[in-house]
């Protein structure tokens, strides 16, 4: 099966600092995939890459077979690659429903005439099944600054799924999400996959195990060890650079 | 925006171009050309709110586009007796020309740098104004009423010396620019160029080419001031380098901040008030900047947000 997702010999170097050394991942389609390991491994700056956020030092991404590591961030996105931030990234003067509505008219504008007037009532569906889908249905109005932080992260994926992803990379959801909401975020996940890819950067171990088919762990820039969940909760060297044990 | 606001967003700007119909025949004559001028050059600052207010480029470098669309209309009727609507167009398009050309190059800085360069271009177009003396008549300018052929609508041939249609043209440049604007921000591309102005880096990975949303909106708004300066110098014939100053190009910048920074109609509300202030200040002393400075200083103090800002904070949340 090709991967949907390949990385070669991928690094990121930030002056002296190699934050990225040469790394291999495949993500196969339709995976939950785990992206674990301490702070500063290098998760963040990885997906950055793949996403478009960063330039490579070198190597190069493959996307379903092609290579992508010249596209530019917005054509990544109307592939299928979405990225949420880890450090919330919203529109804070904005209501629920323009942050979203953003990335929801995205693929409707593909003529002149859709970019001077869209049916607005199309975005509209489009949002309110995506703030929905995410248990914001009701603030849809409400200026996103006045959500609390752990809301704001779940607008982050609605957004995200407003774009419509075929490879969602979510940088560390959880958290700021309260124990009550981390249930109903990991069902979110689970509904998500059903049509989509997703690439998890998550420290909240209890999460990453409930969803994750396939864990990758990174120290130092490298991959360390991958595996299914039970396979790096046994390895050794995982159990010493990140479980602590 | 959201849908259920629209009709009465629509039906206030429209009404608002009704009164300014309406009140030219009440108007005495010395207001009824105040009102023409300010007209057009809150069109100008229309153009600049776009920038400034819509997509969050702050210039200091509009009066090249506004200059442009002034020599692009008032050269080719000075030196090859183009009629109005040929030089309003040429204007139009000079403008659409320096904006595209600038905004290629300037647009690779953001935020202070682009202040900096839209600076040093407008300084650079201003010199050359001044430079080509022989063809521009520099700073002593030129009037055009000799060589505008008075303009035929139907079968009527109105001179541009009529203070109807001094008045009249100045409203349907201004009709077309805030409908345009409130056109262009309930489209999709003007959710784009919001979003640019809160969070450009999100933008770009939601799917959108942020250069080309910005090209676009500054030819937009050089097109817009540039379609204002051509107006200016048909209505009120006079073309003149002094129009591609500094001063014109900070004139829309406080237009636009004393009116609201963002509101559609915060552009005409602020070069009215601007208009009048220095108009009646200038009655009582030579020191009318100094009243100008004090009302400014007072608007950062109490209304940052400029007149309609604060008419939508506090009473109209659906103002656009």
């Amino acid at each position: 099966m090709t991967p949907l997702l390949e990385t070669v010999g991928l690094s990121k170097r930030f002056g002296g600092l190699l934050a990225v050394n040469e790394v291999a991942l495949r993500v196969d389609p339709g995976e939950i995939r785990a992206l674990i390991g301490p702070n500063g491994a290098g998760k963040t700056t990885l997906v950055g890459m793949i996403c478009g956020r960063l330039a490579p030092s070198a190597g190069r991404i493959l996307y379903g077979g092609a290579d992508i590591t010249a596209l530019r961030p917005w054509e990544r996105l109307m592939q299928g690659i979405v990225y949420t931030f880890q450090v919330t990234s919203i529109f804070k003067g904005l209501s629920c429903y323009e942050n979203v509505a953003l990335p929801a008219q995205r693929r409707m504008m593909r003529s002149l005439a859709s970019r001077i007037v869209l049916p607005e009532q199309q975005v509209a569906e489009r949002v309110h099944a995506a703030l929905g889908a995410v248990g914001l249905g009701d603030v849809a109005g409400q200026r996103s600054d006045a959500l609390a932080y752990g809301h704001q992260r779940l607008l982050e994926i609605a957004m995200a799924l407003a774009a419509e992803p075929r490879l969602l990379i979510l940088d560390e959801p959880t958290q700021g999400l309260a124990e009550s909401e981390i249930a109903q975020f990991c069902e979110l996940v689970r509904t998500i996959a059903q049509r989509a890819t997703v690439l998890l950067i998550e420290h909240n171990m209890a999460v990453v195990l409930a969803l994750a088919q396939r864990i990758t762990v990174m120290d130092a820039g490298a991959i360390l060890a991958e595996g299914s969940p039970s396979e790096i909760e046994r390895h050794p060297a995982v159990q010493k650079a990140y479980l602590g044990r | 925006m959201t849908g259920r606001a629209l009709p009465s967003v629509i039906a206030l700007h429209v009404a608002v171009i009704a009164v300014l119909f309406a009140i030219q025949f009440l108007l005495p004559d010395y207001h009824h050309t105040n009102v023409a001028r300010i007209l057009v050059l809150a069109t100008y600052a229309l153009g600049y709110n776009l920038l400034l207010g819509y997509t969050g480029l702050m210039s200091l470098g509009h009066a090249m586009f506004f200059a442009a669309g002034m020599y692009g209309a008032g050269l080719p009727v000075y030196y090859f007796g183009f009629g109005a609507p040929a030089a309003l167009a040429s204007g139009i398009a000079a403008g659409v020309a320096v904006s595209a050309l600038f905004g290629w190059m300037a647009l690779r800085t953001s935020g202070v740098s682009f202040l900096i360069v839209s600076l040093m271009f407008a300084q650079a177009f201003y010199l050359a104004s001044l430079y080509f003396n022989e063809i521009t008549l520099g700073d002593q300018g030129f009037i055009l009423s000799q060589n505008l052929a008075p303009l035929a609508i139907g079968g009527a041939s109105i001179a541009f010396h009529e203070p109807a249609l001094k008045y009249n043209g100045a409203l349907a440049l201004f009709a077309v620019g805030v409908l345009g604007m409130l056109a262009l921000r309930v489209s999709p591309v003007g959710r784009v160029l919001i979003a640019i102005r809160e969070n450009e880096e999100r933008t770009r990975l939601l799917g959108y080419d942020s250069f080309r949303y910005k090209l676009l909106a500054l030819v937009l708004s050089g097109g817009l001031a540039a379609a204002a300066g051509a107006t200016y110098a048909l209505l009120f014939s006079y073309v003149g380098s002094t129009f591609a100053s500094i001063l014109y190009s900070i004139y829309p910048l406080l237009w636009t901040l004393l009116g609201g920074i963002g509101t559609i109609l915060g552009p005409l509300v602020g070069t009215g008030l601007m208009f009048y202030l220095v108009d009646i200040a200038s009655g009582f002393t030579s020191a009318y900047l100094l009243v100008v400075g004090v009302a400014l200083v007072a608007l950062v103090l109490w209304f940052p947000q400029g007149i309609l800002g604060m008419v939508r904070k506090r009473w109209l949340p659906w103002l656009p």
